[in-house]
């Protein structure tokens, strides 16, 4: 490991470099660069999230960290090759100041070449991605809208801001709930006509079910909002022929119930981000069903048909908050060019 | 199998796994090495990553005088000691009381009515409509009685049961040619043909399948996959361990039939074939098939081929002892402990190149790998004594340990003169990667269950197979293998074989 004080983007990419030679592993298998985002509070949620995923998609792993863009600009970072984070080769940059807002100076120079790049916040996700040009220059994009404040107005913002290539983490922790519902109907043909989802007003991940069952099935599930539990608690299903088909959470397990049939147990494990992330990398195209379910929820059509690739809109939060001091401070970034 | 019907489902939906219909998996031989160290971990590993049906049964069948709670506690051991994921207790509870145990020999008739009956009660009680796997972790003799059972009471019949009867194999699959026919007739007598799964678990390793991935999705090699430039193939199979507990089996088999006959061919077949139509079971079997039905043996058997038996020696570190001292096998055994065979593929593509063979116990390290080596470039424009150093350019698939492919080429040596030596380029498929990629066991029971072939060879390939091992078998039948110390490459003959040819082994 290898610690930089106040330093700069060269002094990382040669050190980066020495970790990688003294390390022994000259020809690597690198599969992707992961970009996180990540607020300083997290940051070893993060890193504990990305050595799980790393394991299953060696990657080079850049861990970014902006914070107090009014203070002076400054860059502090750590590098580990193997060792701490598992297989990946990983830097950890905190960054201060104006050079914050040109985080993708330091990053881009990072960036493993010719292999794809994914950007994950792993903190409030963005207003809109195109202002933050980590989120321009990756080919995937995960967010997480069960970190904002609202997760489902979060999830609308992403569904009127997306682009294919975006996914979120609360699409993520469904897929168990969703690999229930449809094995159930591997063996029937039996037409659905109606659901209920049971989950509180604010849980993101039922309004993604929704739209999910939504756009699969042409219907309109019925959302009853709840109080009794902090997630989604059920999702029923109801079928032409009266037969309903029901998977409620209890703790870690779903009881899956249908009409005549007996009760059933089935794990519906909560996992840890670090599996949920794993999943996100293991496919780097557009994730049509999640466009199409955003979609749904939204009530937006043809989100995948949108381009994929954002333009950076270059945004300054002081301009944004202070007009006056604007025109000053829009002389650039101390220092932090390469 | 999927329903065009389920809406929820597309193509598109890749996170959705592949999940069985509800269904039982009928276990014979239950408390036997295997089903403990491999299967039952399998099925815990499935249920843990939610892979399993709602409705699924485990029915144990062994002969021993059990309650349920005996067989669970043995199962909750194996599932502990074996599992890959980490330890749900939640998981484990459920699972278990889906298990149940049918007590009984394999010629007790009311045992097998009590197993049918058991399997017509999950119907009503766990909403398993009839599907039911039967996997045959038994001994090969004992499959005879066992399928004249199943047959008796109908428990192999698809419409009478209304739904899936499959039927899971382990190798051997017959012990020659005549032997394989006679099994594979009973056994796709009893069930259909395609209901009959054989296992070569090699098929279910992420490396084996990854072979297909890189010969048919890349442009690199396939050009140059073939006589024009290709010089010769090394398959490798290492085990630096002895023959363990299987005295009886492995003397009266020998190493080519325990596993150049199914793995190593396997192996060749993947490396060999020409690319299927799809990845549809069919084509790809078809494929093989073709590549298997290809083989030419050695004209002279006695030149070509190479047996070899251990004797005393060190391995890693400790003290191995010949195969002769070991525990039940005869002092004036012949049976081999390691082969090395010169076989070709008589097809347009690999016309006059050799492929060497070779499976050896008490080897210097446990490795399985691939190696195509490439012909020397038609002109060397350097000082001979520059490119001394220089070899075959090579293209290894390392299967196991460490899967992950290496590429050997010539490189200047930095300094002021032009001199060229051979470097690896290894690449690691990452033995992180490999922790997490499912094991071979899980994989194919999951196949079985969900009906996938794909990874499964079919009678035809075994008893293809078979025709290129009988021969060899007769050649030998009163030769002495040659004699070899533990911890090392095989004997010298198999050295010799190839310097005869210009060509020497790959250290593995």
């Amino acid at each position: 490991m290898i610690g930089l004080w106040d330093t700069t983007g060269n002094e990382v990419v040669k050190a980066l470099a020495a970790e990688r030679r003294s390390a022994g592993g000259v020809a690597s298998g690198l599969a992707l660069t992961l970009v996180a985002v990540v607020e300083e509070k997290k940051v070893r949620e993060a890193e504990a999230a990305a050595t799980i995923a790393a394991a299953a998609h060696p990657c080079r792993l850049l861990i970014v960290v902006r914070s107090d863009l009014d203070g002076r600009s400054r860059l502090d970072a750590e590098i580990v090759v193997g060792g701490r984070l598992g297989p990946a080769e990983a830097v950890v940059m905190r960054m201060y100041g104006r050079l914050a807002l040109h985080a993708e100076s330091v990053v881009m120079p990072l960036l493993a070449p010719d292999v794809p790049v994914v950007t994950w916040w792993h903190e409030d996700p963005p207003e809109v991605i195109a202002n933050d040009f980590l989120g321009v220059v990756a080919d995937r994009r995960i967010t997480d809208c069960a970190q904002a404040a609202d997760p489902v107005a979060a999830l609308r913002r992403r569904a009127a801001d997306y682009a294919p290539g975006d996914t979120d983490l609360t699409w993520t922790r469904i897929t168990l709930w969703r690999t229930l519902v449809a094995g159930a109907f591997d063996t029937t043909d039996e037409r659905v006509v109606g659901a209920t989802i049971v989950a509180p007003e604010k849980d993101p991940t039922a309004a993604l079910m929704k739209g999910w069952l939504q756009s699969r099935l042409g219907i309109v599930p019925k959302w009853e909002f709840t109080d009794r539990s902090p997630r989604m608690h059920s999702v029923e299903l109801q079928c032409a022929n009266g037969d309903c088909v029901r998977v409620t959470r209890e703790e870690n397990t779903a009881l899956f119930s249908r009409t005549g049939q007996e009760d059933r147990y089935m794990p519906l494990p909560r996992r840890p981000v670090g599996d949920e992330l794993a999943e996100e990398l293991r496919r780097l195209d557009a994730d049509q069903i999640y466009s199409e379910a955003l979609g749904a929820m939204a009530g937006l059509s043809d989100l995948d048909k949108k381009p994929p690739m954002r333009v950076h809109v270059w945004r300054d939060p002081a301009l944004a908050a202070r007009a006056d001091e604007a025109a000053g401070a829009m002389a650039g970034p101390g220092g932090s060019a390469a | 199998m999927d329903h065009v019907g389920n809406p929820l489902r597309t193509a598109q939906d890749r996170r959705l796994p592949r999940i069985p219909e509800p269904c039982a998996l009928v276990i014979f031989g239950v408390t036997g090495d295997l089903s403990r160290k491999k299967l039952i971990p399998a099925v815990y590993d499935l249920a843990n990553r939610g892979l399993l049906p709602p409705g699924f049964v485990v029915l144990g069948f062994a002969r021993r005088d059990w309650g349920d709670g005996d067989f669970e506690s043995l199962a909750l051991e194996a599932a502990k000691k074996g599992a890959r994921t980490p330890w749900r207790e939640d998981v484990w509870q459920r699972l278990a009381s889906q298990f149940q145990f049918v007590p009984g020999s394999f010629d007790d008739d009311a045992a097998f009515d009590h197993l049918a009956a058991t399997l017509d009660d999950l119907r009503e009680r766990n909403g398993i409509p009839g599907n039911a796997a039967f996997y045959f972790s038994i001994p090969p003799a004992a499959f005879p009685l066992v399928l004249n059972q199943l047959a008796r009471t109908g428990m192999a019949d698809n419409a009478k049961s209304g739904g899936w009867r499959r039927v899971v194999v382990e190798k051997p699959f017959g012990n020659d040619l005549q032997t394989a026919i006679a099994l594979n007739q009973l056994v796709d007598e009893v069930f259909t043909p395609q209901d009959v799964y054989r296992i070569d678990h090699y098929l279910g390793k992420e490396t084996v399948q990854n072979i297909l991935a890189l010969r048919f999705a890349n442009s690199l090699f396939e050009p140059v996959w073939n006589s024009k430039y290709v010089d010769s193939v090394q398959i490798t199979m290492a085990e630096d361990v002895g023959i363990g507990t299987r005295a009886a089996f492995y003397d009266a088999s020998g190493a080519a039939r325990d596993v150049l006959q199914n793995h190593l061919l396997q192996l060749l077949a993947l490396v060999g074939m020409e690319e299927p139509t799809s990845f549809d079971p069919q084509e790809v079997r078809a494929e093989k098939l073709k590549v298997l039905k290809a083989i030419s043996l050695p004209k002279d058997i006695s030149k070509g081929s190479v047996r070899g038996q251990y004797l005393q020696g060190w391995v890693a570190g400790e003290r191995a002892v010949g195969y002769l001292e070991e525990k039940n096998i005869p002092s004036d055994s012949t049976t081999e402990t390691y082969v090395a065979v010169r076989l070709g593929i008589q097809n347009r593509r690999w016309a006059e190149v050799p492929f060497f063979v070779r499976v050896g116990k008490r080897m210097p390290r446990r490795v399985t790998e691939i190696a195509i080596l490439f012909k020397r470039a038609p002109h060397l424009p350097f000082d001979p004594a520059d490119v001394e150093m220089l070899g075959h350019n090579q293209l290894v698939i390392r299967v196991q340990p460490d899967e992950g492919v290496v590429l050997k080429f010539g490189s200047k040596v930095p300094g002021t003169t032009m001199e060229v030596r051979d470097i690896a380029m290894d690449f690691q498929y990452g033995e992180a990667f490999t922790e997490s990629s499912p094991e071979a066991y899980e994989r194919l029971v999951l196949d079985v269950l969900v009906g996938d072939r794909t990874l499964f060879p079919d009678a035809a390939e075994v008893e293809q197979s078979w025709r290129v091992i009988d021969p060899l078998e007769a050649a030998w039948a009163d030769t002495k293998p040659e004699p070899y110390r533990a911890g090392e490459w095989g004997p010298r003959a198999s050295d010799e074989m190839l310097a005869r040819e210009g060509r020497a082994w790959r250290r593995a």
